[in-house]
């Protein structure tokens, strides 16, 4: 073994059991080969059908002059909303002191990134000619918000990346000493990722402010990134967006399916990897209790944003609730609101609901619903312009997602898919040295009181 | 929903009652002709005013594209409206009924001649008669012409009307006249239909608060209520009457909706600032990477030598 292995103040065997046991779902194997290619040949068919939208144009889809915003709005909105776990977990959580967060940080990281780094990509499938995307930032106006948006978006995506990068230094360079059987191109990248880490006091030290500056940085950033894209909504006069609460009511909503998609992840990587002894039934516990949180939290704005203008009625706003609640949409608005969050919250009162395998249940339902309340806030207020629009086709009135559009939107999903796979099958999910380090103090704790 | 139902088909037997009856034009008004013969150009321009004042209801003529409104519009080129003589369709448009506005002030007598021009052309049958010239009245023969003249305290108009023949004028009496300021939308009467007096005069009021161009200037338009009588016959004419009204641009200063080289400073700064901040600390951030890598180095090669020795 490496000199350079000897971490100070940690006992080698317990890096040794840590590392062999998180260390062992990274390696390819045929069940990877065989789920990446999938996910590749799904990517390329869906790419195909993207190019049918490069070629002919956005008529390809079901947008039309009346509802110009549909499933691609509405799942950039998603995407935005699920990468806010990582901002939720490891800083907020981990801000205030709650130690138990440590071996899900990564695994919310890995979530926040994919989700982050996709959403970019989903605008770019909502342009009708891509190739002027850089036109954002050449003749971007300061006051718009879809600029704002651009902007802590791309920054978002940059401080996911750092902070899921940077705490694992430590573990990359575990892992360049003790995976040198694995493929020579993954232990060179291992190598020039491990920043020459050699496990120095200082090098810990200089990490740990680095790492502190992320965690406070990032917890603006991604207040500021839900918030702006509640904005692209909000600031304009239409009734269903017209909302001051719009920021808060978004953020709110992100802890919901970013949690949701966390649980989900969560239950895959423990059954998957054999991770069973690091993300426990008492680490469900604890997220479903977050979860049970965050998702009263959004009940109570939802309360808010439905019940006003549901009281005033006022001649707009009653076309938009009237579709919402009792027309058009009624059947996804009555499952979203109970499927999706208050029949999850009282499941989520019983102990033996928050277990894993119910609650990877009701996280899917949750984060399902979180999809389609997207698309429930994004497209209806569009059907009641306030402009009256003259003689155009009956098909132009009513959005209704192509074929094209649907697959385009699933491409996203797969992308998600793959970065999460990459992620978690070249690089540790758990934190293998600061697991050491956590369960070492608890050690020396419970000494302490006998 | 029986009871909106219900309600429903009673709203629609009172709008077809409404239909069904008949929109009767005063005898004397039916047999109204236009004072000029339709031609292209003419026809081109009715086009013109049609787009603007009667499309947005009643669609393109021939295209059977009206609005859903009851009672329906209706096309312009259908019988429906053709079977009207174009007295009637002169007299419709001036006066309007119930949805349908009156467009007696809002344009001049030959606009809405021009527009049934424009009708007129989806007639393949029509043969248009033009109206005889007027010799009728006190005035057979002459010409009739009216002018306009500011007083000299600028509050008022004062309107002459008088009949010209051969070498003789002779002032036009007792006849009704109008007074219109030309809007963007229209034209605005302005005071109350008048009476001229003896010497062929009316006087009209004018508002000291009338908003005029960048001059004060403002085009007023004169006429005579009886057009069967005196014809056709206005005057327009440019009056510096109004307020001198400098045009402001919205976008000679600095706000939120003008483009990013004129944007509001506050925004400019917060946003500029914001990403500055953040991305210094990121920079930040990445030079520390940089240390750990330089303490790697140096540890190494200290490694490095001590294996040596």
């Amino acid at each position: 073994m490496n000199s350079q292995d000897q971490i100070p103040g940690l006992e080698q065997e317990k890096i040794d059991s840590l590392s062999a046991d998180i260390l062992r779902p990274v390696r390819i194997n045929k069940s990877f080969l065989l789920w990446i290619t999938f996910l590749f040949l799904a990517l390329i068919i869906c790419l195909y059908v993207y190019s049918i939208q490069l070629r002919k144009g956005l008529g390809v889809t079901g947008l039309r002059d009346i509802t110009s915003w549909g499933m691609y709005i509405a799942n950039f909105v998603f995407f935005v909303a699920s990468s806010l776990v990582g901002m939720l977990i490891s800083c907020v959580l981990g801000l205030i002191g709650f130690r138990w967060v440590t071996p899900i940080a990564r695994i919310a990281e890995i979530v926040a990134v994919a989700f982050a780094a996709v959403a970019g990509l989903v605008i770019i499938s909502d342009m009708g000619r891509p190739d002027r995307l850089p036109y954002v930032f050449l003749y971007g106006r300061v006051q718009s918000p879809i600029l704002w948006d651009v902007t802590v978006v791309t920054t978002y995506f940059v401080l996911s990346l750092l902070l899921w990068f940077l705490p694992m230094i430590p573990d990359i360079a575990v892992a360049r000493t003790r995976l040198q059987n694995r493929p020579s191109l993954l232990v060179k990248v291992y190598g020039i990722l491990s920043f020459k880490w050699v496990h120095h006091p200082e090098q810990y030290k200089i990490l740990n402010q680095a790492v502190k500056i992320l965690i406070i940085l990032i917890i603006p950033t991604a207040l500021a990134i839900h918030t702006v894209t509640s904005w692209l909504f909000a600031v304009t006069p239409r009734a269903g967006w017209d909302s001051t609460i719009f920021g808060p009511y978004f953020v709110s909503g992100a802890f919901v399916s970013g949690t949701s998609a966390l649980l989900i992840a969560m239950y895959f990587f423990r059954t998957n990897f054999r991770l069973q002894s690091y993300i426990t039934d008492y680490h469900f516990e604890r997220v479903a209790r977050l979860l049970f949180l965050v998702s009263v939290v959004y009940l109570y704005f939802n309360l808010n944003e439905f019940l006003v203008p549901a009281y005033k009625m006022k001649k707009f706003d009653a076309f938009h609730i009237h579709e919402l609640f009792a027309g058009h949409y009624a059947f996804a608005f009555w499952l979203v609101q109970l499927g999706g969050l208050v029949i999850p919250i009282f499941l989520l009162i019983f102990r033996f609901m928050r277990k894993p395998l119910p609650l990877l249940v009701i996280s899917i339902f949750m984060f399902t619903a979180s999809w389609l309340k997207r698309y429930l806030i994004v497209v209806p207020p569009q059907g009641h312009p306030y402009l009256p629009v003259q003689y155009v086709p009956q098909e132009w009135m009513v959005y209704k997602p192509t074929l094209i559009e649907s697959t385009i939107t699933l491409a996203t999903f797969i992308l998600v898919l793959i970065i999460i796979t990459l992620l978690s099958k070249f690089f540790p999910v758990v934190p293998i040295v600061e697991t050491a380090r956590e369960e070492s103090d608890q050690e020396a704790k419970s000494h302490e009181k006998h | 929903m029986k009871k909106i139902l219900s309600s429903l088909l009673l709203f629609q037997i009172l709008a077809g009652l409404l239909i069904a009856q008949e929109w009767t034009v005063p005898a004397d008004k039916k047999g109204r002709l236009s004072p000029f013969p339709f031609s292209d150009s003419i026809r081109k321009a009715g086009l013109q005013l049609y787009s603007l004042n009667c499309m947005s209801c009643h669609g393109t003529p021939g295209k059977g594209n009206f609005q859903a409104l009851v009672p329906p519009p209706g096309d312009p080129a259908t019988d429906k409206i053709q079977h009207n003589a174009d007295g009637e369709l002169f007299y419709k448009v001036s006066e309007g009924r119930g949805q349908m506005p009156s467009f007696k002030n809002t344009l001049a007598s030959k606009d809405i001649w021009t527009i049934v021009s424009y009708i007129r052309s989806f007639n393949p049958a029509y043969v248009q008669s033009v109206m005889p010239e007027i010799t009728s009245g006190a005035y057979s023969g002459a010409v009739i012409a009216l002018s306009l003249l500011l007083n000299p305290s600028r509050d008022s108009v004062m309107l002459k009307a008088s009949a010209i023949r051969g070498n003789s004028v002779v002032p036009v009496t007792g006849a009704g006249v109008k007074l219109f300021v030309r809007r963007t939308f229209g034209l605005l009467p302005l005071d109350e239909e008048k009476t001229t007096n003896d010497q062929g005069m009316a006087f009209f009021p004018v508002p000291s608060d009338l908003p005029g161009d960048t001059a004060g200037k403002i085009q007023v338009s004169a006429r005579f209520t009886d057009e069967d009588q005196f014809g056709p016959v206005s005057k327009d004419t440019l009056l510096q009457v109004g307020l001198k009204i400098e045009p402001v641009s919205l976008v000679k200063d600095r706000a939120m909706w003008n483009v990013v080289r004129k944007a509001p400073w506050w925004i400019i700064l917060t946003y500029s600032l914001g990403v500055l901040v953040v991305w210094g600390f990121i920079l930040l951030v990445l030079l520390k990477l940089r240390d750990i890598y330089i303490i790697g180095e140096h540890i190494d090669s200290v490694g490095a030598k001590k294996n040596e020795s």
